[in-house]
């Protein structure tokens, strides 16, 4: 019944949409039923992504995959173009899966709980979207789409400064994605053949000069959203106002939107701007490693420590971005995964602590690890697994992007030791913040003063259910990371191909000299 | 045979099993598993005898000659990289594998006798079967990336472990340190391993090795280079194996309960960094400089070891300031190339410092009858004394342990301690210098240890020594809230002190005027422990090595007994280390057990020694300004400098009429809907209207 003609994509990002229109006219007295039946379109659109995934995605094809294309506005040459490859397939996974699981972390949300469940799922379908269209219009369009429901979200349900975290998250995102719509449309217009098309677009012949400036103009949109410093400054403001939910969504899906369309187009499209800018991406994702590692350890507010982190895990991406290796780029897409769901745990749990402490201040918690071992232990779990402590996701991504990085041949070896040196410094300072961080609020004797005002319980079933759910992927990625990597693989591998091909010295073929002499040592029968 | 190599995985995934049932029973049904303490911890114990079982075998066969057994399967790739784990059994790896399943075998059955009145008992076992495990899959790694991988696990573990009472301060402060510390040396292990990848393009250890000489024979590579990968795999086990300078977290992992103390922190995973340096041997062995340095770090950290330990009243951690110091000694002979010297003490070790640290557990277990579950009282031996009487099992045991470390005939250290220092002198008379002041040193603060604890009076109901403990302790407490702060008798008892009482045990409320022997599972496991102890010295004898026959350096020649003159110049070396151990345990009689020479009136006319001995060198004071509180400070100004000029400059430049001053009171009342409105509106228009054209 069902080919591989059907609109999958399309009904994927259209049922969650469709179904939030009902949501007004529900008959709902006890606002329990708008729950209920936003989480059951979750379920189902996720059920609908993974079939659709299992079923008619092939795993060798580096090309695109699912591929829809309708004429939409054929005055504007717009179309209603999905399509889904290696890079889109994983993230789209990890959307429906965090998003379901966000709306089930908003089981308490007990104002305005129509609206609240409208936005997340019209939310659900914007994200999708994002990933999976393969026009440079709609992409824009889904882009800022799916900023209007996150700001309502952000400014209506957020902490006591929402509303100028929320204005300034969607200064930043939409000042941004201006670039996003002048350097699509120079790279459209470019040329004899006006184009939206990512395929046509990536494969026109742009001279350098034109590629440097609209890969500017993309970095400076996408910047923004990874975030990349010095344009982070709005992730801590928002991130420390949102709820638990939203904040989910934002860590766990938004951010990654910028290492996605990073690769997309910076890479794929613009290869030559690449080869050249590269270098300053690999500088800017080792300050991101340490700036923000150090700004998060100072910082006394939960959540902007949490949202500090983050920034710092994103350097990783950038390094894995620019270090034209299988097993850098490879890295890059796995740490975006996995921050999704580590980020995503550490917000909920943060947003739980904070449901019971009523307080993001360290100074004022200490010591509740006696009342809340479950809190604590699964606290300490994600912790661990955003440390990139082994067996666990994050640390199979950093490894790659490390043992990539310090391979690559398209880097000077000076340069290649000043950055992982610099980038591996991360490795102890990650640690030092958080296992900082459940000190001060798990360990030492009982803060008096917080447990005579406020009553402690320990985790709900449903919260242990959203964290298990979490930290299945991220252990079962830690220990077997093929189960995520062979999805992308023959893509990364093609996208590595095609960006070595830009990078002079790659192309002439200068091997450095040790892997030279290497290569005459493995040829001596004696050390086969 | 090869039925048992095929099931060799299951080694370190029972314990794993244990581990995540009883982990998983816990989460989901917290109340009802920690009522059925039993059930579980007899599950946990039955698992890891199997795999005890299981590792006997293997050792068997692979003493009777079996060949080496690799099995790997591909973990992780992309593009031409390809990336395999899996399990070898070698010798080595028989080995370890038999050390640590038996070690973690009879610390479990100890721990039920030790832990019986916490509250923790079941998720105590739950820990200690994933660090089993964990430790497990650590020796039987075919690769670097491997060990990297179950490594950080076992860090992991010693982690929890040490923050097992997480209530107490102290703990709380010491596992963070013992982590962080250990991520110093994983940093330098992490950089090492990426630079041998990228120089060899590979993780195995014989085909790392063989590459990098070749690559420094031939010129492609200079020495330089190579030495500074060696020494950067080499920052690993310093951290692990607490060498100087990364030794400060093993003192203050004694926070632990004692039966982790003597697992982790002595028998097993700190002997992992030696473990890697042989794992490494052929690598090492090709860079001499890196010798050099393994050599000289672990004659620095023998000496300071015993030289802190010398007047450590804590009697944790003068047992972890001797373990450190013994660990100076493998991998001194790790790097003077005496590689089954190095692990035939570490086997050695094992056993003997798992019962000592036993011991010890089972001493304070005693005390705590008497003192109340307060660390500061039950381990310190000022309030001991005399306890053979009442504790006649653990004091026999204790004893053998004493005799076996400081390297009298034919106890087991004997034999594996003069080797390290025949090989030693070989290489460089000085090393061996070093070594044989250490080992009087050793003789002297075991036995100090000994008499203090078992023979004499007992003090435990002392008011006076009570009193002296109480002000030293509040001390040290007024000094951490700054010098001069406040007088430290005006704190009150009851909160300095009683925050540290730890909640979990449940305090019977009645303290006994005498201490009793410890229940049968704790003097069990120390009983069996005294026979390795003693005999297991004897199978690498310089009669006859069968040890060195059966573990030796890749490539190695071996000769079962030494030759002749080698025997003579055994029984000068061999003869001159048991007299100054002899001298050791005569002093230490004399001030100890005799009371003939006064030991104050010694330090009061060595005052600079003795601080520098008592405060450890100096090293937390110095370790936290340099390093703690530097970090802080770098990182707060980061973080004003990230508030202030990043954010603000960000602001201004593109918002500065919207964000600052008269326009945020806009955003506060409301409008900010409508601003965003403007935009997206804006926004949309020009899309439609640069489409159109």
């Amino acid at each position: 019944m069902l080919t591989a003609n059907f609109p999958w994509l399309t009904t994927i990002i259209l049922f969650p949409i469709a179904a939030s229109l009902l949501i007004p006219i529900l008959p709902d007295k006890d606002g329990k039923t708008v729950r209920w039946y936003s989480l059951i379109v979750g379920l189902i659109d996720f059920a609908l992504i993974v079939y659709a995934f299992y079923t008619q995605y092939n795993f060798s094809d580096p090309g695109l995959q699912l591929v829809e294309s309708y004429p939409w506005v054929p005055q504007l040459d717009l179309n209603w173009s999905l399509g889904a490859d290696g890079l889109s397939m994983p993230l789209i996974l990890l959307t429906g899966f965090i998003t379901t699981l966000a709306i089930l972390a908003a089981w308490p949300v007990t104002f305005k709980p129509r609206l609240f469940y409208f936005l997340m799922l019209v939310m659900f379908g914007g994200q999708i979207a994002v990933f999976a269209v393969q026009d440079m219009l709609l992409f824009f369009l889904s882009w800022e789409l799916e900023l209007v429901p996150i700001y309502f979200l952000l400014s209506i349900w957020g902490g006591k400064k929402r509303l100028y975290a929320a204005t300034k998250f969607i200064l930043y995102t939409a000042g941004g994605s201006l670039f996003i719509l002048v350097a699509g449309l120079a790279m459209a217009f470019y040329g004899d053949t006006v184009t939206f098309d990512f395929r046509a677009l990536a494969a026109k012949d742009f001279p350098l000069n034109f590629q440097l400036w609209v890969y500017t103009g993309f970095l400076i949109a996408y910047a923004v959203k990874l975030p990349i410093i010095p344009l982070h400054t709005w992730l801590p403001d928002a991130h420390g106002e949102a709820t638990a939910p939203v904040h989910m969504l934002l860590a766990g899906i938004l951010l990654k939107m910028g290492g996605y369309a990073l690769i997309r187009m910076n890479a794929e499209m613009l290869p030559a701007a690449h080869a050249t800018v590269a270098p300053a991406l690999v500088i800017l994702g080792v300050v991101n490693i340490i700036y923000a590692a150090l700004t998060s350890f100072a910082q006394r507010n939960l959540k902007r420590k949490i949202a500090y982190s983050s920034i710092s895990h994103m350097g990783f991406v950038l390094i894995g971005i620019a270090s034209f290796t299988d097993l850098g780029l490879s890295g890059a897409v796995l740490q975006m995964v996995s921050h999704g769901l580590i980020g995503a745990s550490l917000f909920f749990l943060v947003g739980a602590t904070y449901d019971r402490t009523h307080t993001l201040m360290l100074d004022e918690m200490g010591g509740v690890g006696k009342q809340m071992p479950k809190i604590f232990s699964m606290f300490t779990a994600c912790s661990l697994a955003s440390l990139a402590l082994p067996g666990m996701s994050g640390f199979v991504a950093e490894l790659m992007v490390f043992v990539g990085f310090a391979t690559s041949d398209a880097y000077s070896l000076t340069f290649r030791i000043i950055v992982v040196g610099l980038a591996a410094i991360g490795v102890i300072l990650t640690p030092i913040y958080l296992l900082s961080m459940l000190r001060e609020i798990f360990y030492g004797p009982e803060n008096k003063e917080l447990t005579s005002h406020e009553v402690l319980v320990d985790a709900e079933p449903r919260e242990v259910f959203i964290i298990a759910s979490l930290l299945v992927p991220i252990i079962g990625i830690g220990f077997y990371p093929k189960l995520l990597t062979q999805i992308y693989d023959s893509k990364t591998q093609q996208l590595t191909a095609r960006l070595r091909d830009q990078v002079p010295t790659l192309a002439h073929q200068q091997v450095e000299p040790i892997a030279q002499a290497w290569g005459d040592v493995r040829q001596a029968p004696a050390l086969r | 045979m090869e039925p048992i190599y095929q099931y060799a995985w299951l080694i370190p995934v029972l314990p794993l099993a244990g581990a995540m049932l009883v982990g998983l029973g816990l989460i989901s049904f917290n109340k009802d598993v920690n009522r059925l303490r039993k059930v579980n911890s007899i599950l946990i114990v039955s698992l890891i005898g199997a795999a005890m079982t299981l590792s006997f075998g293997l050792l068997w066969s692979q003493i009777q000659g079996h060949a080496p057994y690799n099995q790997s399967f591909e973990w992780a790739s992309a593009g031409d990289f390809h990336l395999s784990m899996g399990y070898v059994i070698d010798p080595l790896s028989s080995l370890m594998l038999v050390i640590v399943t038996t070690v973690a075998f009879l610390v479990m059955v100890y721990t039920d006798g030790y832990m019986a009145h916490d509250s923790g008992y079941v998720r105590f076992y739950a820990y200690l079967s994933l660090f089993s495990s964990s430790m497990l899959g650590l020796v039987i790694s075919p690769n670097l990336v491997q060990v990297y991988i179950f490594w950080e696990l076992v860090g992991m573990c010693s982690y929890l472990l040490i923050g097992f009472w997480f209530y107490r301060k102290a703990a709380a402060d010491a596992c963070q340190k013992a982590f962080v510390t250990n991520r110093v040396g994983d940093f330098g292990l992490l950089l090492g391993i990426l630079g041998l990848y990228w120089s060899t393009r590979s993780f195995e250890f014989d085909v790392i090795g063989d590459r990098l000489q070749d690559l420094v024979a031939t010129g492609s590579m200079s020495g330089f280079v190579a030495g500074l990968f060696a020494i950067l795999v080499f920052l690993g086990p310093v951290a692990k194996s607490a060498q100087f300078p990364l030794h400060v977290w093993l003192p203050d992992a004694m926070e632990g309960p004692t039966p982790i103390s003597a697992l982790i922190h002595a028998a097993t995973m700190v002997a992992a960094g030696v473990f890697l340096i042989a794992r490494m041997f052929p690598m090492f062995e090709g860079v001499p400089a890196s010798m050099d340095v393994i050599a000289w770090t672990g004659a620095f950290t023998a000496f300071l070891g015993a030289s802190i330990a010398i007047t450590q009243n804590d009697i944790k951690k003068g047992l972890a300031y001797s373990t450190m110091s013994q660990l100076g000694y493998m991998v001194m002979a790790m790097g003077v190339g005496a590689y089954s010297a190095g692990l035939f003490h570490l086997m050695t070790h094992a056993y003997f410092k798992a019962m000592l640290f036993l011991g010890s557990g089972s001493v304070i277990h005693g005390m705590e009858e008497v003192v109340g579950h307060d660390p500061v009282y039950a381990q310190d031996m000022r309030m001991m004394g005399g306890l053979r009487k009442y504790m006649p099992m653990t004091a026999i045991t204790f004893l053998i342990g004493t005799l076996a470390i400081s390297g009298i005939p034919p106890f087991a250290g004997f034999w594996s301690k003069d080797e390290i220092l025949g090989a030693s002198f070989a290489a460089n008379p000085v090393l061996w210098a070093i070594g044989y002041l250490t080992a009087g040193a050793t003789a002297f603060y075991m036995f100090r240890m000994y008499f203090s604890t078992f023979e004499g009076q007992f003090r435990g109901t002392n008011a006076t020594v009570k009193q002296t403990l109480k002000n030293e302790q509040l001390q040290k407490m007024g000094l951490a809230f700054g010098p001069g702060a406040m007088n430290p008798k005006e704190l009150t008892m009851d909160t300095a002190i009683g925050e540290a009482v730890d909640p979990g045990h449940d305090d019977h409320g009645h303290h006994a005027e005498k201490p009793h022997e410890s229940p049968w599972t704790m003097t069990l496991p120390l009983l069996i422990l005294a026979v390795p102890s003693t005999l297991v010295g004897l199978v690498g004898t310089p009669f006859g090595n069968y040890f060195e026959a059966f573990i030796h350096a890749p490539g190695e020649a071996v000769h079962l007994a030494a030759e002749a003159e080698g025997l003579s110049e055994f029984y000068v070396m061999a003869g001159s280390s048991v007299g100054i151990s002899l001298i050791g345990i005569t002093l230490a009689s004399l001030m100890y057990l005799r009371g003939k020479i006064d030991p104050s009136a010694i330090a009061a006319k060595i005052p600079f020694l003795y601080n520098l001995s008592l405060n450890k060198w100096y090293f937390d004071e110095i370790y936290d300004e340099l390093f703690v509180r530097g970090s802080r400070r770098l990182a707060r100004q980061v973080l004003e400098v990230d508030s202030k000029v990043v954010d603000g400059v960000v602001n201004l430049a593109g918002l500065a009429t919207l964000l600052s001053g008269e326009g945020l009171k806009y955003f506060e009342n409301g409008r900010a809907q409508f601003y965003a409105l403007i935009i997206f509106v804006a926004v949309l228009g020009l899309v439609i209207f640069s489409g159109a054209t």
